[in-house]
């Protein structure tokens, strides 16, 4: 499949571009398109056409919809293999896990919301007993999956993952590998401290 | 001697066996792993996902903990952990501000005198001081593992001093190096077994662990060895799956590098709860026993 024209926009380009680069931290102008990260991206195969300097490019046109909306964004690992081999120094990497923050901030229903909703969930349990607890935040994370396909009215698909999940469940059990008791840190009260102060920082 | 030492959430619940592991080989090399008090969940690589501040205000507070203990080295050995706190002690490093920001909240205080290390700079420091030649005994010298290595170990999202190669690191090589086991050598160490991929895009995962499979198989490897538990549990727990999908008729068994050194001490695998892998490791190392002993 070809590379979709990119839509460009001058007007948004610039502070697109500005919002992208402060809060990832990464200068996408630097940017000479060698295509080193789209050689060594881990889900290469997994994501379309888009390639990580695909990305960056999006963003320096002002190509908003399409940079906040596309399967790299979403099937990114994390894996920071582009980062490390950029000749640029820029963290690719970083930019997804921007362009997700953004793309949520402004509603938009993410590509894929399995992978949306299990970030949150792993980071809700964080931040509210100080530890994640495995079988607490696979448990809402698994509510969420249910509800979202119950609205749809996909049930297959909830059959399929109850018996996966379960399966694999059973298996953990018998080698004793599931936790049945329950983390907290009592110093949850400072995390919660710390994650006011976090949303304070992100209205000013 | 005494060390800082970080578990983190998965070496308390489906890695407890990594947790009982590293406690037993680091007291078998003459360092004593001591817990750090009331230590909070490292964020991992979703906080970075859904909140930077966070990312980096949640390994702080455990940084100051081991600080104010009096720890000048603290050990991780979940790669995750690992990497999150020491991304996050080098950006507080870089940025007094932010520093400041975070400390305020905290009881503990950063001052940033605290050296994080991973479970391999921390054995290999143990192993350099020569802890290890008093108590190995050179067993399951058969053992042809495939170091594998994943992503956090080695690559980071922000510049930090890396202790390794970032494209060929050679820290699990050169530990069992010592334990005279010879590593086999392949294309795939560094490469991503797809992290929670495996349960929230499983399909991404599995194609992902099957390239890694199929190269430790043809490069003749008789198990993993791996020091991340997110790692170890995907291999393990999805294997099955992923070469029934791709016709790959072998199974290999994912180790932590702890096990490896417990194997080569004559440990009992019971003891370090080798017996909770979904891929049986037991089986190789009753057979490499088998073999010791004939070798007599």
């Amino acid at each position: 499949m070809a590379a979709p024209a990119i839509d460009i926009n001058p007007d948004q380009a610039q502070p697109f571009l500005k919002e992208v680069m402060d809060r990832s931290g990464q200068n996408l102008s630097a940017c000479y398109q060698c295509r080193r990260c789209a050689a060594g991206c881990s889900v290469g195969d997994e994501t379309d056409f888009f390639t990580p300097n695909l990305l960056i490019r999006m963003v320096v046109l002002g190509d908003r919809e399409r940079a906040l909306n596309n399967q790299l964004v979403w099937k990114c690992v994390s894996c920071y293999t582009c980062g490390t081999r950029c000749p640029n120094d820029i963290q690719t990497a970083r930019i997804t896990e921007t362009l997700k923050k953004m793309a949520k901030a402004e509603h938009l229903p993410p590509l894929q919301p399995k992978i949306a909703d299990f970030h949150d969930a792993f980071v809700r349990s964080g931040i509210r007993w100080g530890r994640v607890n495995e079988m607490e935040f696979m448990g809402a994370y698994e509510m969420k999956f249910a509800l979202r396909n119950i609205k749809a009215r996909q049930f297959g698909a909830i059959l399929d993952e109850v018996k996966t999940q379960a399966g694999l469940g059973m298996k953990m059990t018998q080698l004793r590998r599931m936790h049945f008791g329950f983390l907290i840190a009592k110093g949850r009260k400072e995390i919660k401290a710390l994650q006011r102060k976090s949303k304070q920082r992100a209205t000013h | 001697m005494q060390l800082a030492y970080y578990p983190g959430c998965s070496l308390q619940q489906s890695s407890a066996l990594y947790d009982v592991q590293s406690r037993r080989i680091f007291s078998e090399l003459g360092a004593e792993l001591v817990e750090i008090e009331d230590w909070n969940c490292c964020g991992a690589t979703s906080a970075g996902k859904v909140d930077d501040f966070m990312a980096i205000a949640m390994p702080a507070r455990n940084i100051g903990i081991a600080e104010r203990a009096g720890f000048t080295e603290m050990v991780i050995p979940c790669s995750a952990c690992y990497s999150r706190t020491l991304v996050a002690q080098q950006r507080m490093a870089d940025d007094d501000g932010l520093t400041s920001e975070i400390n305020a909240e905290l009881d503990a205080k950063v001052n940033g005198s605290l050296k994080v290390s991973s479970i391999l700079e921390a054995l290999e420091d143990r192993i350099k001081a020569g802890a290890l030649e008093d108590r190995v005994a050179h067993k399951r010298t058969g053992l042809r593992p495939v170091c594998y290595y994943g992503c956090m170990m080695t690559r980071f999202p922000y510049n930090v001093p890396v202790p390794d190669d970032v494209e060929n690191p050679q820290g699990m090589e050169r530990v069992l190096k010592a334990l005279k086991i010879k590593a086999v050598d392949w294309n795939y160490k560094t490469a991503c077994c797809g992290a929670s991929a495996s349960v929230n895009d499983p399909e991404t995962a599995h194609n992902l662990m099957a390239r890694i499979m199929k190269d430790a198989v043809a490069r003749g490897a008789n198990c993993f060895v791996t020091t991340c538990p997110m790692c170890q549990m995907n291999l393990d727990a999805q294997q099955e799956a992923f070469c029934q999908e791709n016709d790959i008729e072998a199974r290999l068994p994912v180790f932590f590098i702890t096990e490896i050194i417990g194997a080569a001490m004559d440990i009992p695998p019971e003891e370090l709860q080798t017996d909770r892998h979904f891929i049986d490791g037991t089986i190789l190392l009753k057979e490499l026993e088998q073999h010791d002993e004939k070798g007599k």
